[in-house]
């Protein structure tokens, strides 16, 4: 009894970190189906949303077991989904007892991300990766690096930490274009739409639409239409936040700076 | 048009994406390279064909060059795929319909929404077809040498 709730602890633990940091509802529930048979239980049923797990498992002799768990959608680590993918894959090689298997989790949860400076590198060069590749200058790129770096200052202090995902979106579409626009009053770059073209790239929800196709192919249809809603509506803020700003400019200085 | 200074910022970009979503260090240049890949045949494809075909073209090798790696390197497909496929992303006719809607070119603007939505279903359809290929091929594509 007290052992399969151990075992159903870990499986569940496992499930809970892969669905946090981005991986597809197939994946959860084939981890958390695999542990629970490695070490023994037969009986498991899951159930997963985009943001919840439904678990239980009933062996004859032993008293039901049943958890349901809210897993709020943080942002993507894929580094932890390949942790407990490899993990998964040596529980079964037989290389972890249970509680091995519980400290490893608890290991890869606290795994350290991406300092902020490396994430605000990789925000830069995205955008100026696709500035460029969207049609902008070398000069248009340049001026997309220095955006997409300030706007991801804006998600990592003031979005991610205080605002809500659409309201988050649609501000950073806003800052991102504000700040293109001050680049280019400034002198720097060619062509504006370029510029913020690559400025909002890091707001796209590549994880929530890449994610949403795979869990509808495999006919997790509810998560999936959760997942492809959030990635529209976030696409919608973007535009709305770049567009809100263009209309104020316009409004204000005329055109000038369209 | 300067297919590799392209290609190369594609893959600049993709391994930007890559850090952004914590994909361990090793596996940034395989992520750059589906990436850049992916690119490549958008780029190739696109003077034969419309945005949507050469974006389906680029989208099947991007699926299957994710597909391919995540079995050789025993890792999640997620690692290259969600990285790989974000250059295909219909972002840029995006930000066009919202600027048309803006300056009030009502007509622009549903053009370029439309293209993004049949990007978008080219995208969908290579996804959806390349994880058809079942994972046995891939395992035979790369014998016992993968890694262990």
């Amino acid at each position: 009894m007290e052992r399969e709730r151990e075992i159903m602890d870990v499986a569940i633990e496992a499930g809970h970190i892969l669905l946090e940091n981005g991986a597809e509802i197939f994946r959860v529930e084939e981890t958390v189906y695999r542990i629970s048979r490695h070490y023994g239980i037969d009986s498991g049923s899951i159930f997963t949303l985009s943001n919840g797990i439904f678990v239980t498992a009933d062996s004859v002799g032993t008293e039901p077991f049943a958890k349901v768990i809210h897993v709020p959608v943080g942002s993507a680590h894929l580094d932890r989904v390949a942790a407990v993918n490899q993990l998964s894959r040596e529980i079964e090689e037989g290389k972890f007892t249970v509680s091995e298997a519980r400290a490893e989790l608890e290991r890869i949860r606290h795994m350290p991300g991406k300092t902020y400076r490396m994430q605000i590198t990789g925000a830069a060069l995205g955008s100026a990766g696709f500035a460029y590749i969207y049609g902008g200058s070398p000069m248009d790129s340049l001026t997309a690096f220095i955006a997409g770096a300030l706007l991801y200052v804006f998600i990592l202090f003031v979005s991610r930490p205080h605002l809500s995902k659409m309201v988050g979106s649609i501000t950073g579409g806003a800052v991102a274009t504000v700040a293109s626009m001050l680049l280019y009053n400034l002198g720097l770059g060619e062509h504006l739409n370029y510029i913020v073209i690559g400025a909002v790239v890091s707001l796209i929800p590549g994880v929530a639409f890449t994610n949403a196709i795979r869990d509808i192919t495999d006919e997790n249809y509810l998560a999936g239409v959760v997942r492809m809603l959030d990635a529209l509506l976030v696409f919608f803020c973007i535009a709305m936040g770049v567009g809100l700003v263009y209309a104020v400019a316009q409004r204000f200085m005329g055109g000038m700076v369209l | 048009m300067n297919l590799f200074a392209q290609i190369l910022a594609a893959v600049l970009g993709t391994v930007g994406f890559s850090i952004m979503f914590s994909v361990p260090r090793e596996y940034y240049p395989l992520c750059g390279f589906v990436g850049g890949a992916g690119w490549l045949v958008y780029c190739l494809a696109l003077p034969h064909l419309a945005a949507p075909g050469a974006t389906l073209a680029a989208a099947v090798l991007v699926v299957f060059l994710s597909r391919f790696f995540a079995v050789w390197r025993r890792c999640p497909v997620t690692i290259f795929l969600i990285p790989g496929i974000i250059p295909l992303v219909p972002g840029g006719d995006i930000y066009w319909m919202a600027y048309y809607i803006v300056t009030d070119q009502v007509e622009l603007a549903a053009e370029k929404g439309f293209e993004a939505v049949k990007i978008a279903v080219a995208i969908v359809l290579g996804i959806v077809f390349v994880f058809q290929i079942p994972q046995k091929l891939f395992r035979a594509l790369i014998g016992p040498g993968g890694r262990n």
